[in-house]
This record gives C-alpha cells, sequence and structure tokens, in this order.
C-alpha cells in the first residue's frame, strides 16, 4: 500500500470504568478506499472511528492520520488535523432549530478567523462551496429551512454536505443508516460512495447490516470483542465470514435488505427478507 | 413464562409489606400536618367571633370600591400603570442580559469543571432569596424613593430567576450536535456560538416574556414602599378613598390580564 492514510498502531482504549473497547489494534487504510468495519454492537467500531478524529483518545498506541500522529496533538493543532476529518453520525446529529445552510456552514468554521465566525460573516466563496455541497446531495432547495422540518434522510444528507464543505480527505460514518428506512439507506450509502469516489476520500463507515457492507465496502474489517478478527476485500466475503466475526449465526435482523427488494416495498418498515448471502 | 409468575409471587409478600409501611407513613404525615395546623392557628388569634364582625366589614369595603369605582381617578391611574410597566419592561430586559453570563456559568454541560456550576447555582440561589420588597426598600435607602429603586429590585430579583432557567435550559441542548461541530474542528466558543445558541435563544427570549409577565405584578406593589408606579397610588389612597383604590385595583386587573394574554400568545409563536 503506497503511503497510508490512516494508521492505527497497537491502539488499545481502555474506559475509565475498565472496559477495554479496543485491544492493540493495528490498521493501516489507503487514499480512497472504502472500508466498512462491521461488528456487533459494543465491538468497538464507534471507538475506533472516533479514535480517527480524537473524539475518542485511545489509551496505547499511536494514531497516524496523514502523517500527522494524532495522538499527541494540542488544542489547536487538534481543530486544524479534524478540518480535514469530515464525520456522519447515527441521528444526523444537526443544530435543529438552524437553516440546512447554516448547518452546513457550520464546516466552514475550523477553516475561519474566529471574529468572523463569532459575527457570522461567512465569506461569499464558503456560502457558494456550502450551496454547492446541498446541491452534491440533491437538497439544495432546502438551503433556507429549519434542519429539523427535514425528513431522516434529509437530514442525514445535510450532514453529508457538512462534511463536504469541510473538503476533507477523510471520511468517517457511524452507523450512517441505523435510522434509516431501507431505501432511504441505500440512499444514503450510494452518495456517500459516489462521493467518496469523486474526492478520493478515504471513507470508513461502521455498519452492522453485513448485506449492505457486502454491497458497498471495498474492503471489510471485521471487530469482535475490541480485536481486528477479519481484514480482507469485500469480494472474499461469505456468510460464513460474518459468522466467524459476529460468532454467532446470521440473523434476518442483521440485513437491511436489497435496494431492488427495498424499493420495491410501499411501507418502509417491512419485514426483512431473506437474502442469500 | 413460568419463571416470570414465579417472580410476581416471590414480589408479592414484598409488595404488601411497602403496602403497610406506606399506609402507617401516610398516617404519620396527615398527623404532623393536622398538628402544624393547630399550632398555626394558636399563635395568631384566629377566633370565629373576629371573623363574623369582620366579614360584614369586608362586604362594606368592597361595596365602596366597585359600586361604583371612581371612574374620574382613571387618567391618574393610567398614567402610574404605565410607569409600573416601564419599570417593569426595564427590570426585566437588565436582568435578561445580565443573567446570560450567570446562566452560562451555572450551565453542567458547559465545563469540566465541576466547582464552576455550582459556585453559579449557589450565586443564583443566593440572588432570588431576596424578595423583591426588600430590594426596593434597600435600594430607596441608598438612592432615594421613585420607579429607579423599582427598576433595580426588579431586576435584580429576575436576575436570579431568569438565570437558573437560562441554566437549566442550556443543560438540555443536545450533546450530540456539539459533538458534530467539536468533530469538525469548531472551537469551544464556535460550538457554543453555531450549536448552543441558536438551540436556546428562542426559549430564553420565551422565560424573559413570562418573566416580564410576573414583574408586571410585582412592580405594582413595589409602589407601596416608595418604588415607583401605580403602588404608590394605593398605598396613598387606602383607608381613604375607597372608591379610587376600587379604581385602582380594576386598572391593575385589566393590564394584569392584558399581559398575561399577549405574553402567552408571543411566548406561543416562540416554541
Amino acid at each position: 500500500m503506497e503511503d497510508p492514510v490512516i494508521v492505527f498502531e497497537d491502539v488499545t482504549m481502555r474506559y475509565p470504568n475498565g472496559h477495554v473497547a479496543l485491544e492493540e489494534v493495528s490498521l493501516s487504510f489507503g487514499r480512497g478506499e472504502f472500508v466498512v468495519v462491521v461488528g456487533l454492537s459494543g465491538a468497538g467500531k464507534s471507538t475506533l472511528i472516533r479514535c480517527v478524529n480524537r473524539l475518542v483518545t485511545p489509551t496505547e498506541g499511536r494514531v497516524i492520520v496523514d502523517g500527522t500522529e494524532m495522538t499527541g496533538l494540542g488544542d489547536a493543532a487538534l481543530r486544524r488535523a479534524r478540518a480535514r476529518i469530515g464525520m456522519i453520525f447515527q441521528n444526523y446529529n444537526l443544530v435543529r432549530r438552524s437553516s440546512v445552510l447554516r448547518n452546513v456552514l457550520a464546516g466552514r468554521l475550523a477553516y475561519l478567523p474566529t471574529w468572523r465566525t463569532l459575527l457570522g460573516l461567512f465569506p461569499r466563496a464558503d456560502i457558494e462551496l456550502a450551496l454547492r455541497s446541498l446541491e452534491r446531495v440533491g437538497i439544495l432547495e432546502k438551503a433556507y429551512q429549519r434542519a429539523d422540518t427535514l425528513s431522516g434522510g434529509q437530514q442525514q444528507r445535510v450532514a453529508i454536505a457538512r462534511a463536504l464543505a469541510q473538503q476533507p480527505s477523510i471520511l468517517l460514518a457511524d452507523e450512517p443508516v441505523a435510522s434509516l428506512d431501507p431505501p432511504t439507506a441505500h440512499q444514503v450509502m450510494r452518495d456517500l460512495k459516489r462521493l467518496s469516489r469523486e474526492e478520493n476520500l478515504t471513507t470508513l463507515v461502521n455498519l452492522h447490516f453485513i448485506d449492505m457492507a457486502q454491497e458497498y465496502a471495498d474492503r471489510i474489517v471485521g471487530l469482535r470483542a475490541g480485536e481486528v478478527v477479519f481484514d480482507g476485500p469485500a469480494s472474499g466475503v461469505t456468510e460464513k465470514t460474518f459468522e466467524e466475526i459476529y460468532g454467532r449465526r446470521i440473523r434476518p435482523d442483521d440485513l437491511r435488505g436489497t435496494a431492488a427488494v427495498a424499493a420495491e416495498a410501499d411501507v418502509p418498515d417491512v419485514e426483512t427478507p431473506p437474502v442469500a448471502v | 413464562m413460568s419463571s416470570s409468575v414465579e417472580a410476581a409471587e416471590a414480589k408479592g409478600p414484598q409488595i404488601r409489606r411497602t403496602g403497610t409501611g406506606g399506609r402507617i407513613r401516610f398516617g404519620i404525615y396527615v398527623a404532623l400536618s393536622l398538628a402544624a395546623l393547630a399550632w398555626s392557628f394558636s399563635g395568631l388569634e384566629v377566633s370565629g367571633e373576629r371573623i363574623l364582625k369582620g366579614l360584614p366589614q369586608v362586604g362594606q369595603i368592597v361595596r365602596q370600591m366597585f359600586l361604583p369605582p371612581n371612574w374620574a381617578y382613571f387618567p391618574k391611574v393610567a398614567q402610574e400603570m404605565v410607569v409600573s410597566l416601564q419599570i417593569a419592561a426595564l427590570g426585566t430586559a437588565i436582568a435578561a442580559v445580565l443573567a446570560l453570563p450567570f446562566g452560562v456559568l451555572a450551565a453542567r454541560n458547559l465545563t469540566r469543571l465541576a466547582g464552576l456550576p455550582f459556585a453559579g447555582k449557589v450565586l443564583l440561589n443566593m440572588i432570588r432569596t431576596f424578595p423583591e420588597l426588600i430590594l426596593a426598600l434597600m435600594f430607596i435607602r441608598a438612592l432615594g424613593p421613585g420607579p429607579f429603586a423599582g427598576v433595580l429590585a426588579v431586576g435584580f430579583h429576575s436576575i436570579g430567576m431568569i438565570g437558573k432557567l437560562y441554566a437549566e435550559r442550556i443543560e438540555t441542548v443536545d450533546k450530540a450536535a456539539l459533538e458534530a461541530l467539536a468533530a469538525s474542528g469548531a472551537s469551544p466558543i464556535e460550538v457554543f456560538r453555531y450549536g448552543v445558541v441558536p438551540e436556546v435563544l428562542p426559549d430564553f427570549l420565551s422565560f424573559a416574556l413570562y418573566r416580564f409577565d410576573l414583574n408586571v405584578r410585582a412592580a405594582t406593589v413595589l409602589g407601596l414602599v416608595g418604588a415607583g408606579g401605580v403602588g404608590t397610588l394605593i398605598q396613598f389612597q387606602i383607608g381613604r378613598d375607597w372608591p379610587s383604590v376600587g379604581m385602582i385595583l380594576l386598572g391593575i386587573i385589566v393590564t394584569v390580564g392584558l399581559v398575561d394574554f399577549v405574553s402567552a400568545k408571543l411566548r406561543a409563536r416562540l416554541a
């Protein structure tokens, strides 16, 4: 792999209550890779991607992003490093009472002097970038609506636009489709994949739906109890692989349903059909 | 299935036991409350005789006040009522602004230091314990009688009330949105500006409006001790000219009712 963008070196995360979320994890991710991290809830997926932008600081080991060791950065340097890392969350995490545009402009805060951001004086170029970002996820016409008037899928696309406005080199997504119905979930995954390709973004996505992981990932990393138990191309993954990662048999709720099946369904919350993996 | 039935049976005697304990405790509370009530009566020279003698006189005063009130007094009442409204408005505005730093200081979710919010809350509680009337008397002593003392009394007391509401509102802000801002590289002050302020500002305005509502009532009474406004007229006319007092009371009731109505309407729009 030429010049990895993200490197984990023997990373261990032990929370103050003694829970070990990651145990000596060593991984590296190259430019433009679209990686899906799978594992049961509690396996350490969320902790893993939060170590990349240091929303979580590992107790041992090093995380290196674009040649910068994240684990040792001071506050100001950490903010500069975070500016290049976009992040998307399960519950969108928008400021509900702010407009869609203002939420997207928040992606520019780290690039602008504080006096400007405090006064709300965004340069024209930044506003244009924010509007272009909204256009790229197909909701430009919602720019001046309050964020909480949008549907879940639309809110997640605002969150993607906010990440895009950061002009990132890395995109992190923590269970981005867990709160969405199957058609919307596939829509959001397609958006992520497309933008990741267009911008050549190194992308880490946490998912627990194994069919979606197979459909969208270039590479799959499997975590169990804080340890990497699988790491390989998505093409080589079978149901058996997932059973090894999960340490149990695959169940219907491990599947989100394929895009085709989901699109046929009128009701968003249909029972997940059995899918041959 | 059977295990849950067993669990319920196992809990059965416990439930009955706490039930008996609860009834005994309830009986004790009732007895204590009755004792406290009896004690209150004993100290306050309450007697049926006095009530029987006093009631007709109360009826007499009410008749004198409202049948009819002194309508000719209306212009004077209106003039002083405006002063009371001004006292309430200025006092509330000052408090709404000065309460901001206190509210931010007292909110537990903005700092990692536990001592700061604690100190802020204690400070706000101390401010709140001063009744407006006592504050008014203090400010009258210090600055001379008149509406300005009233403004300061209303303002000072309201800082304590509004500041507490501000702090509690800030504490309920969605942490997840703040995390997203921090993750994009925003500094703590930017997280506050873009994550906290837009969420809480409409509610802060709503709190200030509600406080204005209460302060109008307070400001009408403050004149009784010389802090300006319509209360000054009550102090002047009470026991002397009941029809004029009736006119003042009518003025207060109508004004407070109107302010209440308008404030409720505005607050509904801020939700």
